[in-house]
């Protein structure tokens, strides 16, 4: 984007704010469904302040954390295992594809039913949300690696762990970024949702219950924070995956 | 038959053995999956229930459709034609997509209540992104050349896109449309589940609290067939489309 | 007599492909002294890739053995060979002169050597400051003077090079070719030089290896006798066309078949 029409964007953004604003104080807009963006910046500011509040949003970003670190390692080494033994991937991808095209948001209640509301639980259906963006993206980053680098590699003399390390790593790398980047998408989507359907603790749960107590400043400022955390994350790995992916460009 | 679906087919049949015997066995607690058998006996007995949750749902998911699909389709052409807009909006766009939306169910059950406008509310806004990024890719992806001759024709812009880019990005379209929809039926489903007083989402959690795990899951296969269905059905009109292109 | 750099003695080799035995190479005998240029041509299918494989160590002969120094070649020698592919297959990732280096990364020279070592041969092969561009900012011709160099950096007596102008414009060949021969007198490789091109194949070398078509055998064996350095006017000259008509009449019976 130009530099102008970043300028655009935020001013036409920042305009959509200040006419949300004037809606609610002429009236236009009822301020208990949607109060005026001023009411929730203060909110916001309370919020921030409250240590359960603090402490909830931990709580979901530990759920969120742990899912991350126990689907991705999962996810991507059974990723390579299907791309590397030509048997186990022909078995198995059929499958695979099927499961990654089915919604896994209806299978929380199976969640629920296994680990009753729960911490656990929570991770668990953030892994299984997550697991399969993984395993796809593991099998295409090691199909991305051009075979030819491999041959060069051997021929001046490289060991198979210098050719994994030289070779497959840097190569994989972008893809890799890339599926860890859309599962966190899932895998925050998941735990929230959890915490939105039955929960005991995190920011979901508050959310939920913010909303049903009409307590609409305290609701949409927690909104911000998770949106504008989740695209935090999103941006910081993209940041990531067009560092390490520069050499992908076409000339 | 070959190896290979041989293989496959021990496998599949592997698995739906395992979902009915392990249960049985007690090697995996009743209460978490219940027998294959026990699942379906649960659709097919409680039937009129589930049928009579599909009215509900069917009509939100319908008019979430046209919502998504329609207006994802019409915003994608007008921004895909623009290289302007397509520079200026997609960036933000592609944030947007990393934003949890399923947080604002909680909005649209204050706003709407419980009732069907709820349900409609939240798959729209949550299906809608995505798709609006398809179309946009489909339409980005045609040649400038096309736009350039309607113009020089004299076409206005709604003609341009009525005429020339909606038919020439057809396939494209398809799969937005392929993809809203699942994600509309989700959608759909989900807000039933987390607040709503009917609808297929409403019987699986309800079957959840009383623990009735065959009731769960002959819900899950319920919707597993829309889904399936739905994708399918998709799939074959986009091979159509496509055929009917190459003639 | 000194012995040869190369010995290629009694060479066959055969690949099993869906049960079947495909026999690519047959009887092969070649001997190539230090510092002789030496181009490989024949029908497609006669087994030139094959050979420099051998060469290179990447396969093991089915049958006789391919000597280096005296030595039995039988996995990939890199201090000894070097390698150049039709495409220059330099690593996206990493700059022209990081590319150059990877040989000697992957003996664990250190780095301000081996990048030393990298900076010389780009000068060698015309590239001198372009060091730290990327692969996809570099055009088809720079990449492959990035992949001659790589070649060169471990300082190899032997020059294997399989086809590499082929996926070059004509011009860009042309000056390659004399490039290549500029680096060549300056360094005195020996160098084995697959080409489907014979104007390449007699412009370039000091003998010319004729292959038939599959199974390869070694049908003519042409010094070439023009005197060095080459220039272009030489192509047009009869000697020159008497050497090509010569390869010409082998691989025209070939492709016939």
């Amino acid at each position: 984007m130009r530099r102008y029409e970043r300028l655009v964007v935020a001013a036409g953004a920042l305009g959509l704010f200040l006419l949300w604003e004037g809606l609610v104080r002429r009236g236009a807009i009822d301020a208990s469904l949607a109060p005026a963006p001023s009411t929730i910046l203060d909110a916001l500011g309370t919020l921030l302040r409250r240590p359960e509040v603090l402490a909830s949003l931990g709580v979901t970003a530990w759920e969120v954390l742990a899912a991350f670190l126990i689907a991705v390692p999962v996810g991507l080494g059974l990723g390579f295992l299907l791309a590397e033994v030509a048997a186990l991937d022909a078995l198995f991808r059929p499958l695979v594809n099927f499961l990654f095209g089915v919604p896994k948001s209806i299978f929380l209640p199976v969640f629920i039913l296994m680990f009753g509301v729960s911490i656990p639980q929570k991770i668990a259906f953030g892994v299984f949300t997550t697991i399969f963006v993984l395993i796809v993206g593991g099998v295409a980053a090691v199909q991305s690696v051009p075979r030819e680098l491999v041959t060069v590699s051997r021929v001046y003399g490289a060991s198979r762990w210098q050719i994994v390390r030289e070779i497959y790593l840097p190569a994989m790398a972008p893809i890799l970024i890339e599926s860890a980047r859309l599962g966190m998408v899932f895998n925050i989507t998941a735990v929230l949702l959890c915490e939105i359907y039955g929960a005991r603790d995190g920011i979901g749960y508050r959310i939920a219950a913010w909303g049903e107590n009409l307590q609409m400043p305290q609701l949409y400022a927690a909104l911000v924070v998770v949106a504008a955390a989740a695209v935090a994350v999103n941006e910081a790995l993209r940041r990531v995956e067009a560092r390490l992916g520069a050499w992908r460009q076409r000339a | 038959m070959t190896r290979l679906r041989r293989g496959q087919a021990t496998l599949y049949l592997a698995i739906l053995a395992a979902w009915e015997v392990l249960p049985r066995a007690g090697v995996v607690p009743r209460l978490f999956v219940p027998p294959l058998s026990e699942a379906l006996g649960a659709l097919v007995a409680d039937r009129r229930e589930y049928l009579g949750s599909l009215p509900t749902t069917f009509g939100e998911i319908l008019v979430s459709y046209v919502i998504v699909c329609g207006g994802g389709i019409l915003v994608g052409q007008l921004i895909g034609s623009s290289a302007t807009a397509r520079r200026m909006l997609l960036p933000v766009l592609r944030s947007a997509y990393a934003v949890p939306l399923v947080v604002l169910y909680p909005v649209m059950m204050v706003w709407f209540g419980l009732g069907s406008e709820s349900k409609i509310a939240f798959a729209s806004i949550y299906a809608f992104i995505p798709t609006l990024l398809t179309a946009v890719a489909g339409v980005a992806a045609l040649s400038p050349t096309l736009a350039e001759t309607a113009r020089a024709f004299g076409a206005t812009r709604v003609q341009q896109i009525l005429y020339v880019s909606l038919p020439a990005s057809l396939p494209s379209m398809v799969a937005a449309l392929r993809l809203g929809g699942a994600l509309v039926i989700v959608g759909v489903i989900v807000a039933q589940m987390l607040g709503a007083a009917d609808g297929l989402g409403f019987l699986i959690t309800r079957h959840r609290t009383l623990l009735n795990s065959p009731g769960v899951y002959a819900g899950i296969v319920l919707v597993l067939g829309i889904t399936g269905m739905h994708e399918i059905l998709l799939r074959r009109l986009e091979r159509k489309v496509a055929a009917y292109r190459q003639s | 007599m000194t012995r040869p750099l190369l010995a290629i003695r009694s060479v066959s080799q055969r690949f099993g492909v869906d049960g079947a035995i495909v026999p690519a190479l047959e009887s092969i005998d070649l001997e190539i002294p230090d510092g002789q240029f030496v181009s490989v041509v024949g029908p497609s299918g006669c087994g030139k890739s094959t050979l420099l494989s051998l060469v290179a160590g990447l396969r093991i002969p089915t049958s006789g053995t391919v000597l280096c120094d005296g030595e039995p070649i039988t996995e990939p020698m890199p201090r000894k060979v070097g390698m150049i592919f039709q495409e220059a297959n330099l690593l996206p990732w990493l700059s022209a002169v990081d590319n150059v280096a990877f040989p000697l990364k992957l003996r664990r020279v250190p780095k301000a050597e081996r990048l030393a070592a990298a900076r010389r041969m780009l000068e060698l092969t015309g590239l001198a400051g372009f060091e730290s561009r990327l692969p996809h900012q570099l055009s088809g011709g720079m990449k492959q003077r990035v992949a001659i160099a790589r070649g060169l950096v471990q300082n190899p007596a032997v020059l294997l090079m399989d086809e590499p102008f082929a996926s070059l414009d004509e011009q860009t060949r042309m000056v390659l070719g004399d490039e290549l021969l500029r680096i060549w007198s300056e360094t005195r490789k020996t160098v084995l030089f697959v080409t489907h091109s014979l104007n390449e194949a007699v412009y370039l070398a000091d003998r010319v290896v004729v292959l038939s078509a599959r199974p390869g055998r070694v049908v003519d064996d042409v010094i070439v006798d023009l005197p060095r350095p080459r220039s272009f006017a030489m192509t047009s000259g009869e000697r020159f066309g008497a050497l090509k008509d010569r390869i010409w009449q082998h691989i025209k019976h070939a492709e016939r078949r």
